[in-house]
C-alpha cells in the first residue's frame, strides 16, 4: 500500500512537529488573513456604496454585530432548521441516490474480473469509490442549490423575519444535509458490505487423491493435494493425519478444511477482509559502494514515491525500528514482518519467478549482524515474514534475536539486499513494517467510512457557504471547482510554488505558472526549456508571478481530498491508524467552523429581499 | 426615541442600483415615520409607491441607501428585534412540503419556545385561523383563503407585540377578507400594533387609526383616518321612519338657516354586506333559491 504522507502523531499534528507548524497555528494564520482580506474587501465595497465613513462605520457594525450574533447562537434553533433541512432533502427524493447504488451493484459483476488475484481489494476498492462519488454528489446537489431555492421561492423571508442569527441557518443547512448523507453511508455501507461478501462467497473440494508426507521415521505425519478451480482459483492443500487442515493462502485468502466422512468439507474463504496493523521504521540506504544515503536510487520513473536498490551489490535499505519486544512474538513464531517490494528489471529473467534477496538482522549499538536470510520477491506483492527468534550471527553462533540483535533501548535493524545482478528493488518507508496484531476488519471498515463521511461534510459546508451568495448553479460550479482543485491539490499547489517546490513538500511541475503555460501550449515549446529571454517573456512570467500568489493563497484552504481519502487501507487491508481518523476529523471541524463564519458574514451582509 | 414609539424611520430612503453601482429606481425618499403602540397604522399608495419597501427596510430584509429604521428602538438590521415581530408576507411564503401542524411547529421553534409551549399555541392558532380540519395536509394542496390563514397563524405564533402585514386581504375573498379585518380589530383590542400596507382603500378604511400615503417614494399624507377622512363642512345625519311631512320639515329648517342640502334618500348598503348576509343566510337556510323575476311582467 501507497502511503506518501506520514501518518504524524495526533498532537504533533495539531501543535508543531519538528519545528513545522502544526495545523492548528496555520488555521489561526489562515483565518486571521482570510479576515484581514474580508475587511478590506468589505470597507472597499462599503465606501464605494455608502462614502468612506458611512461605509466604515457600516463594516464597524457588521463585525461587531457579527461577534455578538455569533455568541447568541442557539442549538434550538439549529436543530429546528437542520429538521426543516432533512424533510427538504427527503421532498427533493434523496432516497433516488440509493436506488442508483443498488443498481451500480446490481451491474457491477458483470465488468467487474472475476480473475482477479486479489478480488477483496478489487471489490472492496470498488464499493468504496462508488459510495464517495455518489456521496459526494448528493453533498453537492443538496447543498448548493437549498438556499438558493430559499431565495427564489422567498421562503428565506419568513426565516430571516424571526430571530434566527444567520450563522444558524447556515449550520442548520450543513448539519440537516450531514444527517441525510450519514445515513444513505450507512445504508450503502451494509449494501456494500453484503454485495462483498457475497461476491467473494465461495468454497472448493479437495480436488485429488491425498498424498501421503512421511515424517524422519518414515510414519505418516500429513497429507497435501489442491483444490477445485473455483473462480479462476485454486489453493495448495495441507492437512495434518487427522485430515483436518487447510487450503493454503492464494488469492488473498484461505480455506479450513475438516473432514467429513470419507472426504474433506472445504469452508468458506477466510481472510479477505483484513485489517493489519503496521508497526513503521525509518527508512535509510546504503548505495553500491555502502555509503549512507536518504534514498536510494531512481530508475527513471517520474514518482519518487519508492527509491531502488541495485542487485548484487552493496547497496541496502536498512529499516530501524523502535519498541522490539518479545511481546511482538505471540505465536512464537519469530518476530512478524510484512514487506512489499517492488521489482524493476533490467532483464526480463523468468517471468514469475521470484527475485531473490537477503535479509539481515542488526544490533545498532553493537554492530551484531544475523547471517544473510533468504527470500524471494515477487512484485507489488506482501509479504508476510517471521523471523525465526534464534538465528546464527555472521560466525554461525545461534543467538537471540530479542537479546542479542535487539539493542537494550529496543532497536533493532533490518537490512534488505537484491541478490541478482541487474535486478532492483524498490522500497518507500511504510513498504517494511512490524505486523502486530491485526485489528477488526469491521471496525476498520467504518474508518474508512469516516473518511468518507469527512469528505462529504467538507463538501457540504462549502455547498452552504457558497449559496449564502451565489445562485445555485453557480454555487455548484464553484463547489466542483473546490472539490476538483482539492482532488489535485498538490499538483496545483506545485504551479503555484514555482521554484519553491521543495519549500512546500510538493514535487516540481515543469511549463511555468498559468499564463506561461498558455503561451506554451499555442507556441508548442515543451515545458522544460525555459522561454526564450525577451520583454514578453517577462510580462508573462510577472502577470504569472501574481497569478501563482493567488493560487498559494488558495492552495492554503483548498481541502485536500486525495489525502482524506482512506480506500486504499481496507483495498490493502490495512487498519486505519486512529491518529488519522482524529485528524480526519479535526480538518472537517476546521472546515465546517470556517465555512459556517464565511458563511454567516456572506448571508449577512446580503439584501434578502433584493 | 419615547417608549410608546414602535417604529421609527428618519430620512429613510432606498434606491434600488444595478451590479456597477448605476441607480435604476428611487423606491423610497427620506421618509419620517414614527408608529405608536397600539394603533393599526395603514400604509397606503398606489403599485410601486415604496408601500413593500418600507415594509421590508422595517424588516431588515432590504439595507437603506440613507437614513435609518428603528424597531422598538433597535436597528432594523438587529435580529433580536424579531422575538417580538410578527410578519405577514404579501405571499405567503412558507414550506408547501410541510403540512400546518409542521409550519408552525417550525417557526414556533426558530422562538426557542419549549415543547408544551409550542404545542400549545399551534393548536390555538390552528382553531383561531379555523384550519383545524386541514392541519395534516400539505401547503400545497391549500386554496389560496387557507395559505393566507397559515401565513397569519406563523405571524402570530410568537403572540409578537408589532405585526407587519403586506396586502393582507389580497387574493381574499369577501368572507376572508371580513375575517381578516376582524382579526386585525381583535389583535388591536389585545394592545398590539400593526401596519399593514394596501392599495384596497376599503380594506384600510375599515380598520386603520392613521395612515400614511405614499406616491413615488414620498410620503404625502400622514394623519388619522377619521380625521383625514371627516369633511368639515358637511352634516350627515342617518334617521328611521321618517315621513314626507318630517323630510320636508327638514328640508324648510335647512333652508332657513342658509344651509345647502346636498342629498336626502334612502342610503345604499356596501355590496360586502350584502354578500355576507346572503352567505351568512345560505349557510343558516341550505337548499332555499333566489327568485328570478320576469322582467317583462314583473312579476315572479
Amino acid at each position: 500500500m501507497v502511503l506518501e504522507r506520514e501518518i504524524l502523531p495526533y498532537f504533533d499534528w495539531l501543535f508543531s512537529y519538528q519545528g513545522a507548524l502544526g495545523a492548528l497555528p496555520r488555521f489561526f494564520i489562515i483565518a486571521a488573513v482570510v479576515s484581514l482580506l474580508a475587511l478590506v474587501v468589505g470597507y472597499v465595497i462599503s465606501a464605494a456604496r455608502y462614502g468612506f465613513l458611512r461605509g466604515g462605520d457600516v463594516v464597524y457594525r457588521t463585525v461587531s454585530s457579527g461577534i455578538r450574533e455569533l455568541s447568541e447562537t442557539s442549538p434550538r434553533r439549529i436543530w429546528a432548521l437542520a429538521r426543516l433541512a432533512i424533510k427538504e432533502a427527503r421532498r427533493r427524493r434523496v432516497e433516488v441516490a440509493l436506488v442508483v447504488f443498488v443498481i451500480i451493484l446490481a451491474f457491477a459483476n458483470w465488468f467487474l474480473s472475476a480473475d482477479n488475484q486479489d478480488p477483496a481489494k478489487l471489490y472492496i476498492s470498488f464499493v468504496l469509490t462508488a459510495t464517495t462519488y455518489l456521496v459526494l454528489g448528493i453533498a453537492l446537489l443538496l447543498s448548493a442549490f437549498s438556499l438558493p431555492g430559499d431565495f427564489k421561492s422567498k421562503t428565506i423571508y419568513t426565516v430571516v423575519t424571526k430571530p434566527v442569527r444567520a450563522v444558524e441557518i447556515i449550520l442548520g443547512r450543513v448539519i440537516g444535509f450531514s444527517i441525510v448523507g450519514t445515513v444513505l453511508l450507512v445504508i450503502m455501507a451494509v449494501c456494500s458490505y453484503v454485495f462483498v461478501i457475497r461476491s467473494l462467497s465461495h468454497t472448493h473440494e479437495v480436488d485429488e487423491g491425498l498424498t501421503h508426507v512421511y515424517g524422519t521415521s518414515g510414519e505418516i505425519v500429513g497429507y497435501t493435494s489442491r483444490t477445485t478451480l473455483d473462480l479462476y482459483h485454486r489453493h495448495d492443500v495441507e492437512l495434518d493425519t487427522e485430515k483436518k487442515g487447510y487450503a493454503l493462502r492464494n488469492y488473498g485468502h484461505y480455506h479450513e478444511i475438516d473432514p467429513r466422512g470419507d472426504g474433506q468439507i472445504v469452508h468458506e474463504a477466510e481472510g479477505l477482509l483484513r485489517a493489519r496493523r503496521p508497526q513503521w521504521g525509518k527508512l535509510t540506504f546504503l548505495d553500491r559502494q555502502g555509503v549512507a544515503k536518504e534514498r536510494g536510487i531512481n530508475v527513471g520513473s517520474e514518482w519518487t514515491y519508492r527509491s531502488f536498490i541495485e542487485g548484487n551489490t552493496q547497496a541496502t535499505a536498512i529499516w530501524t525500528f523502535d519498541n522490539i519486544s518479545r511481546a511482538l512474538d505471540r505465536d512464537g513464531e519469530g518476530l512478524p514482518i510484512g514487506l512489499i517490494v517492488r521489482v524493476f528489471r533490467t532483464h526480463k529473467g523468468v517471468i514469475g519467478k521470484q527475485i531473490s534477496g537477503a535479509i539481515q538482522l542488526r544490533n545498532p549499538e553493537t554492530n551484531l549482524r544475523s547471517d544473510l536470510i533468504s527470500f524471494g520477491a515477487l512484485d507489488n506483492k506482501i509479504e508476510e515474514i517471521n523471523i525465526k527468534p534464534n538465528l546464527p550471527d555472521t560466525e554461525g553462533v545461534v543467538r537471540n534475536l530479542y537479546d542479542d540483535f535487539v539493542s537494550p533501548t529496543g532497536q533493532l535493524e533490518i537490512r534488505f539486499q537484491c541478490l541478482e545482478r541487474g535486478q532492483y528493488f524498490g522500497f518507500a518507508q511504510p513498504d517494511c513494517y512490524l505486523r502486530l496484531p491485526d485489528a477488526s476488519p469491521t471496525l476498520n471498515i467504518v474508518k474508512v467510512y469516516s473518511s468518507i463521511w469527512v469528505q462529504m461534510v467538507i463538501v457540504i459546508s462549502i455547498g452552504v457557504a457558497a449559496s449564502a451568495l451565489l445562485s445555485g448553479p453557480v454555487a455548484m460550479l464553484f463547489t466542483v471547482s473546490f472539490i476538483l482543485l482539492g482532488f489535485f491539490r498538490e499538483f496545483f499547489l506545485g504551479i503555484a510554488a514555482g521554484a519553491d517546490y521543495a519549500a512546500y513538500g510538493v514535487p516540481k511541475v515543469y511549463g511555468g505558472g498559468p499564463v506561461e503555460s498558455l503561451v506554451r501550449i499555442v507556441t508548442q515549446k515543451n515545458v522544460i526549456s525555459p522561454l526564450d529571454p525577451s520583454f514578453g517573456a517577462s510580462v508573462v512570467q510577472g502577470i504569472d508571478s501574481v497569478l501563482q500568489l493567488m493560487m498559494l493563497s488558495v492552495a492554503q484552504i483548498l481541502p485536500d481530498f486525495s489525502a482524506f481519502s482512506t480506500v486504499d487501507f481496507a483495498a490493502y487491508g490495512f487498519a486505519v491508524p486512529p491518529e488519522r481518523v482524529a485528524q480526519d476529523m479535526t480538518v472537517c471541524l476546521g472546515y465546517v467552523v470556517g465555512m459556517a463564519v464565511i458563511g454567516y458574514f456572506l448571508l449577512r451582509t446580503r439584501e434578502v429581499a433584493k | 426615541m419615547s417608549e410608546d414609539v414602535v417604529i421609527q424611520t428618519r430620512a429613510l430612503s432606498k434606491v434600488y442600483r444595478d451590479f456597477w453601482g448605476r441607480q435604476k429606481v428611487r423606491a423610497l425618499k427620506a421618509l419620517d415615520l414614527e408608529i405608536n403602540r397600539g394603533e393599526v397604522f395603514g400604509l397606503l399608495g398606489p403599485n410601486g409607491s415604496g408601500k413593500t419597501t418600507t415594509i421590508k427596510l422595517i424588516l431588515g430584509l432590504l439595507f437603506p441607501t440613507e437614513g435609518e429604521a428603528l424597531v422598538f428602538g433597535k436597528r432594523a438590521t438587529d435580529v433580536s428585534k424579531n422575538e417580538r415581530i410578527g410578519y405577514l408576507p404579501e405571499e405567503s411564503y412558507l414550506y408547501r412540503f410541510l403540512n400546518a401542524e409542521e409550519t408552525l411547529d417550525f417557526y414556533a421553534r426558530l422562538f426557542d419556545m419549549s415543547p408544551e409551549t409550542r404545542q400549545e399555541r399551534i393548536d390555538a392558532l390552528i382553531k383561531q385561523v379555523g384550519l383545524d380540519t386541514a392541519r395534516k395536509r400539505q401547503l400545497q394542496e391549500y386554496s389560496k383563503g387557507m395559505t393566507r390563514r397559515i401565513g397569519l397563524a406563523q405571524a402570530l405564533i410568537n403572540d409578537p407585540d408589532l405585526i407587519l402585514l403586506d396586502e393582507p386581504t389580497s387574493g381574499l375573498d369577501p368572507i376572508g377578507t371580513r375575517e381578516m379585518k376582524d382579526m386585525i380589530l381583535r389583535l388591536k383590542q389585545e394592545g398590539k400594533t400593526i401596519v399593514m400596507c394596501s392599495h384596497l382603500l376599503a380594506d384600510v378604511q375599515d380598520v386603520c387609526d392613521r395612515i400614511a400615503i405614499l406616491h413615488q417614494g414620498e410620503l404625502k399624507e400622514l394623519g388619522r383616518v377619521d380625521s383625514l377622512l371627516t369633511v368639515a363642512d358637511v352634516t350627515q345625519i342617518s334617521a328611521r321612519g321618517l315621513s314626507s311631512d318630517c323630510q320636508n320639515e327638514i328640508r324648510d329648517v335647512i333652508s332657513r338657516h342658509h344651509g345647502e342640502l346636498l342629498e336626502m334618500g334612502n342610503p345604499t348598503t356596501t355590496l360586502e354586506e350584502l354578500f355576507l348576509s346572503i352567505v351568512r343566510d345560505s349557510e343558516a337556510r341550505p337548499g332555499r333559491r333566489a327568485k328570478v323575476e320576469d322582467t317583462e311582467s314583473g312579476t315572479d
